[in-house]
């Protein structure tokens, strides 16, 4: 390899491990965070932080921005050397930042006695009620003995598990899949999903999702969607689906920040199906899919 | 209507995803320092305008996230305070 290839090599492993998923993942909670708040916010005049909020997801807008003019910038001197086209471009790998499991080396061993108790489930009963509505299936009855549901707090497995419950077309377990995950893990959905529509969307088109393809996307999906989740507003999809596209939402009163987090799951699970991929390539170990050129939609 | 336990709840769900976001922002950043200190090595001495280009574009990605970060600490405050009066 001669010292020019080298220091290609070099300029393409940094332009690639920037860091844009976890700036994606960052502007995600703060977005699932502003719904929560937003909602909260109905019952009060206190602007509970919502506007900062709205701040700090612009600023980490610009960043992503920022950063992509940074990989151009590279690109370009990569081009001026003659080096462009030494290696094809890495798939985008922003789409896993939100669906890698929590390292937990880092987080303090409890003390001896104190292991952690999970604390108890204020927003149980309010996410339940909410996923009745949406889905149309009610909560599944307690267990003759007592003990509480055995529930994964895994947000990117529930999404795994929802998409197993799309593909079958199963609302029940749909439903099942959804009522037996706390509030935590099932809001977390709203936070998980962006890229991933995105990726799955750009996968389904061909090329990146733009403006132009907001009604086909609609047409590819909305009525897996609403058939699934008949009580999902239409409003939550028009926004979930031009959020997608980069293009503005129309403007609405704020949403139940359930109806977001469990849509876009959904939405997740349908694009797959239409794409012919299980729900175990969601796992961001698996081996990355074939990208097709274009799926009819 | 929610009741206050399910308002307190509802904040206490939007802080933990600001924390998490706030995490991801430093890592980031972390991740930033790293590439800016490899792309001065590697590109030392050179005058390329994408090269300027670059080092600007990760120097104001790197501003921007910790005005950011800096914007979640006040929206964290506010959403406190707010709790603390329900």
């Amino acid at each position: 390899m001669s010292l020019l290839q080298e220091l290609g090599a070099q300029l393409r492993a940094t332009s690639d491990e920037l860091p844009t998923g976890l700036v994606t993942v960052a502007m995600e909670r703060l977005r699932t965070a502003t719904e929560l708040l937003n909602w909260v916010r109905q019952t009060s005049v206190d602007p509970i932080g919502v506007p900062q909020l709205g701040n700090a997801t612009e600023h980490a807008e610009h960043a992503a921005a920022a950063l992509r003019l940074a990989q151009d910038a590279i690109a370009a001197y990569l081009a001026a050397l003659g080096l462009a086209a030494d290696s094809g471009a890495p798939p985008d790998q922003d789409w896993k930042a939100g669906l890698e499991k929590k390292d937990k080396q880092d987080e303090p061993a409890p003390a001896p006695g104190q292991e952690q108790q999970p604390p108890p489930e204020q927003l149980g009963p309010w996410w339940r009620e909410r996923v009745e509505q949406l889905t149309g299936e009610a909560p599944p009855p307690p267990q003759p003995n007592g003990a509480p549901p055995e529930r994964t707090a895994d947000t990117a497995e529930l999404l795994r598990r929802v998409a197993a419950g799309v593909r079958s077309g199963d609302r029940a377990r749909l439903g099942r899949d959804l009522h037996g995950v706390n509030a935590a893990t099932g809001l977390g959905l709203s936070a998980v999903t962006p890229p991933v529509l995105r990726r799955l969307a750009g996968d389904l088109l061909g090329h990146e999702p733009g403006p132009d393809d907001l009604q086909r996307l609609r047409g590819a999906a909305g009525g897996r969607v609403k058939s699934l989740l008949p009580g999902t507003p239409p409003a939550t999809l028009d926004t979930l689906l031009a959020r997608i596209c980069r293009t503005p939402p129309a403007e609405q009163a704020p949403a139940h920040p359930a109806d977001s987090a469990v849509t876009a799951s959904v939405l997740t699970g349908v694009l797959l199906a239409r794409l012919g991929r299980d729900p175990a390539t969601l796992d961001p170990g698996a081996p990355e899919p074939l990208r097709p050129r274009g799926v009819d939609a | 209507m929610a009741s206050v336990a399910e308002l307190r709840a509802a904040v206490d769900a939007a802080l933990q995803q600001v924390t998490e976001g706030q995490a991801a922002i430093q890592a980031a950043r972390e991740k930033l320092g790293e590439a800016q200190q490899s792309l001065a090595a590697a590109l030392d001495g050179s005058a390329n305008d994408a090269v300027g280009a670059a080092h600007a574009s990760l120097s104001q990605a790197d501003q921007q996230l910790e005005e950011c970060f800096g914007a979640t600490l006040l929206a964290v405050e506010q959403a406190q305070t707010y709790t603390a009066t329900l």
